[in-house]
């Protein structure tokens, strides 16, 4: 990097072939533009933010109003000759039985353990990769992980099925082994889930946990065993506080990810293990016909996730400032 | 850091990839299987699966759809996620967390929730499903990713490169594509795998916002329908290997393209 | 796209290009065929057969698009999104189905008056009760599918399929598997009650004294049950990997698995079973009605392009004389014996009303439960 600071901008007449950089900064129509966005910070600021603020309401929150709308008339698509007139009614469905509120959490919970699950096994792989193999190798290993994410989601799910059937492959090396003489019946319980789950979620979280784990100096762990300490010491006091960052933004994309998810439970879940995507998608599906309440049953669905994610961020930032004393 | 330690570490990560490796092994064997149906035992082997993938042009050119849709949402996503990132990250200003919430709201909102709102908003837009409409929402879909990671990787930026720049008369903007972007490089590849994995695996809001041509996921789920053959396997392991060779292709490129530059 | 221009970085440009490439062939169709006409069909992979297809475009100089499909529940969602200036012509609705689309004024009648080998269809499906609403034909039934009990004939007898109970039968605990929808009209079935809930259409308490009770049954049950499945590939999956050993399916996934060697069996069992219809139907407002109607009496023209759909999905073949073009193993794994078709009766639409708002609710309470 210093010798790109050095070079940012080239002084008049100290060089004789000016660099791209160089003409660049020179040429009149650039100064001028320059001058216009850079006129004073407010200016500045408001260029800067004009085109995410009309993005982000036009193409964010466009889609969602267009659904909350929906949550909120009687009946939607219009039949002819009807009248529709607003409603809350299907909110009201969501809070008056309890029987929707069994999948809610238990998605929330679901989510909760598989995103910990995730950061439990993946920690360490990034870890290894971040500081035990040498560069050369680290982009060689990390492409290696990423390959079976290629395979579309159906494909690998049922690439699960095979493995954990009665007659899968994980049964028929334990038969051949001799080690069990009838089939564990692994498949549609919450343990294929979690399996399935962690297997869609781990490549999002081992990427910001390797990012994270890369740019951490070396030199650092190794001022701390100097200073006498321990392993795990230096584990908890210096790697993991500074890699929260890394750990933060990974479970926030893994929760987010694995509450929305609808294929892989469905398809790996048992009897007892139904999510509220589930739910949600069967007023869209099976009945059809009732897309205002899914379109309600959604909305309660995104809003207890920010709710969640908003906190999760206050609590990483927490953490992050109490170390930084 | 102890041998035994670094053994152990070396031990989780290669039972990572044995776990990460197995259903694929086992998903590519089944390809193979002369049957209608995946699963074990395998009584007889074909490679008529493999040679029906490359005769069916309507797999091919799904392929080639998908591959584009993939391509050219990520690029609008990057662009636009980037952007958002620079506005929000170390600034503070009215309705910044408003902002954020709303930039990373795509990616809370359940895969089929979304598609159907999608597809009442293009019409009110007067978008025709097709092409567009699906680059379009695959991209803003994709948006809340690229933020979160070109956020993470830019709360690290040193200031001190930032004020040397400064002191050294370099003015913001060049400042920014000399010292801002270059630094976020690794964020934005990160960030352009997750979109182009998210936008390639994508079936609902393909199916929603799609015409008459499938997207491969599309074409796989209708296939599936008739039952998990061996051909979806097939056609898959193809996929993996194609997708697979492109990467390779454009990562030895671009470590060239760096390298002439750097000369 | 509006991104060339960012595009700084020459190989994403080549790629871009390449995917371009490979993916032109479908639109350099499209454009070239808009000239001679087309017709856009939504339906189930293999429903239309490729051989027919390809004999159709080249005979009548109209170009099929088919744009496939995967669930009832979204071609609805699809449509009704669409509305009211569809791009599609003709679809694929089950036949208890019809009443939600056209309710919601999705579909246009059938003039059958125009399909000239209309009477190539059996009569039992083209003039069934179900079939005439509001006083109008709204499709032609083209494949037929039946609720039926499968087995694996190496574990469960031929015997023990003779009744529904045995799939709740401690017996076989943790390796049955249903869809929860159709079973909850099945085990009413079983219970000497009227799945289809037109005998309660005057009295809903009752009908809703009898959900109580199926619903409580299901719920005491429920330990018994592997899987509650959505899907026919979950249905198989289960199967071949030996996850379940009976359980409840359509006839169409039964049969693909068992002309595929696999030691399956179906049955309707004693207590009943009920019938559905797969029709093509003509959407309001079709872009290409003419061309839909040309299709339709192509498509009913032959028994043999009947087969041939009856070969590709396992379902029955609504055609007179289909069963001459099948071979043995499919001939028998689409027909059943005499003394079993006599319990088979068809879904009905008239109560859907009052049956779905039962049942939905009934079937979140199980899954929970």
């Amino acid at each position: 990097m210093p010798s790109d600071t050095a070079q940012i901008h080239q002084r008049p007449g100290t060089s004789e072939t000016p660099t791209f950089w160089g003409r660049m900064t020179r040429w009149t129509p650039y100064r001028a533009l320059v001058d216009v966005i850079y006129g004073s910070p407010r200016r500045q600021f408001l260029i800067l933010a004009i085109f995410p603020l009309i993005w982000v309401l036009t193409q964010h929150l466009g889609p969602m109003m267009q659904m909350a709308r929906v949550s909120l008339t009687s009946a939607y698509p219009v039949a002819p000759d009807t009248e529709t007139f607003f409603t809350l009614e299907h909110y009201m469905k969501f809070f008056g039985d309890s029987i929707f509120w069994q999948p809610f959490f238990r998605t929330l919970a679901f989510a909760f353990v598989f995103t910990f699950c995730t950061l439990i096994i993946t920690y360490p792989v990034a870890y290894f990769l971040a500081r035990h193999v040498s560069r050369r190798n680290q982009m060689l290993m990390l492409l290696l992980l990423l390959i079976p994410f290629w395979v579309g989601e159906i494909v690998r799910t049922y690439a699960i099925m095979i493995l954990l059937g009665n007659t899968g492959a994980v049964n028929l090396v334990l038969k051949t082994l001799g080690l069990i003489d009838r089939p564990i019946p692994f498949m549609y319980t919450s343990f294929s889930m979690g399996v399935g789950t962690v297997y869609l979620t781990a490549l999002y979280m081992l990427l910001p946990l390797y990012s994270a784990l890369e740019k951490l100096p070396k030199s650092y762990n190794e001022a701390g065993a100097d200073l006498g300490a321990g392993a795990w010491t230096r584990f908890r006091r210096i790697t993991l506080p500074l890699t929260l960052e890394g750990i933060g933004s990974g479970c926030t994309l893994v929760f987010l990810i694995s509450t929305g998810f609808y294929a892989t439970p469905v398809l790996l879940g048992g009897p007892s293990t139904t999510v509220f995507a589930e739910t949600i998608a069967g007023f869209f599906h099976v009945a059809g016909d009732q897309w205002p309440t899914g379109a309600a049953f959604a909305t309660i669905m995104f809003l207890a996730a920010l709710a969640l994610t908003a906190m999760f961020q206050r609590i990483i930032k927490a953490m992050r400032k109490g170390d930084a004393r | 850091m102890t041998r035994g330690n670094r053994i152990f570490m070396a031990c989780i990560y290669w039972a990572f990839v044995l776990y990460v490796f197995v259903p694929l092994i086992l998903m590519i064997l089944m390809g193979f299987k002369d049957s209608k149906f995946i699963g074990f035992p395998i009584r007889s082997w074909t490679l008529d699966w493999y040679t029906g993938v490359f005769n069916d042009g309507a797999v091919v050119s799904a392929f080639g759809y998908s591959i584009a849709i993939a391509v050219l949402s990520t690029l609008v996503s990057i662009l636009v996620g980037t952007w958002i990132a620079v506005l929000l990250e170390g600034r503070k200003f009215v309705g910044r967390a408003v902002i954020f919430g709303l930039a990373v709201m795509p990616a809370l909102v359940p895969g089929i929730i979304s598609a159907i709102a999608f597809r009442i908003y293009a019409r009110g837009l007067g978008i025709e499903p097709g092409m567009g409409a699906i680059i379009w929402a695959h991209a803003v879909h994709n948006v809340p990713f690229v933020v979160l990671v070109v956020m993470a990787r830019l709360s690290t930026l040193p200031k001190s490169q930032l004020e040397a720049a400064r002191d050294l008369g370099a003015d913001p903007m060049v400042v920014f594509l000399r010292i801002t972007l270059p630094y976020l490089i690794p964020a934005i590849v990160g960030a352009s795998i997750f979109c182009l994995l998210l936008s390639f695996d994508d079936f609902v809001r393909s199916f929603f916002l799609g015409g008459y041509d499938p997207t491969l996921p599309v074409l796989i789920f209708a296939k599936l329908r008739s039952g998990m053959s061996p051909e979806i396997n097939a056609i898959a392991t193809v996929a993996l290997v194609v997708t697979a060779a492109i990467g390779i292709w454009a990562e030895r490129f671009t470590r060239r393209m760096n390298k002439d530059s750097q000369s | 796209m509006t991104n060339l221009k960012l595009n700084r970085r020459r190989f994403i440009g080549t790629t871009v290009a390449a995917g371009g490439l490979l993916a032109s062939p479908a639109y350099l169709r499209r454009s070239m065929a808009q000239g001679s006409g087309e017709v856009n069909i939504w339906t189930y992979n293999d429903f239309v057969p490729q051989a027919f297809k390809e004999q159709f475009e080249s005979e009548t100089g109209i170009k099929v698009n088919v744009r496939l499909v995967d669930d009832q529940g979204k071609q609805f969602n699809l449509l009704a999104a669409e509305q009211p200036n569809p791009t599609v012509d003709i679809m694929t609705v089950a036949g208890h189905r019809f009443l939600q689309f056209i309710e919601s004024d999705l579909l246009a009648p059938m003039d059958t008056g125009r399909l000239n080998n209309w009477d190539k269809i059996n009569p039992t499906f083209s003039e069934s009760d179900w079939a005439t609403i509001n006083g109008e034909k709204w499709g032609a039934p083209i494949l037929s599918g039946m609720e039926v009990l499968s087995y694996n004939t190496d574990y469960v007898t031929a015997e023990e399929a003779q009744t529904w109970d045995t799939l709740f039968s401690e017996k076989y605990k943790g390796q049955t598997a249903y869809i929860i929808q159709d079973m909850l009209s099945i085990v009413m079935l079983m219970k000497g009650y009227d799945g289809n809930f037109i005998e309660y259409a005057d009295d809903h308490e009752r009908a809703a004294e009898i959900m109580a009770e199926i619903q409580e049954f299901m719920i005491e049950k429920k330990p018994l049950v592997r899987k509650y499945y959505d899907g026919g590939a979950e249905f198989q999956q289960m199967m071949v990997n030996q996850d379940i050993l009976l359980g409840h399916s359509w006839n169409g996934p039964a049969a693909a698995l068992i002309n595929d060697g696999f030691p399956l069996a179906m049955s309707i069992p004693q207590e009943g079973s009920y019938g559905f219809v797969y029709t093509f139907n003509i959407a309001k407002n079709a872009p290409n009605a003419d061309n839909a109607y040309t299709f339709l009496d192509a498509l009913l023209s032959s028994p043999e392009i009947g087969a041939s759909m009856t070969k590709a999905s396992g379902f029955i073949s609504t055609y007179k004389g289909a069963d001459k073009f099948l071979n043995e193993l499919e001939r028998k794994s689409t027909s059943f014996p005499e003394e079993q078709l006599a319990n088979l009766q068809f879904f009905r639409a008239e109560e859907n009303e009052l049956k779905y708002g039962l049942m939905d609710p009934a079937v979140e309470a199980i899954k929970a439960a």
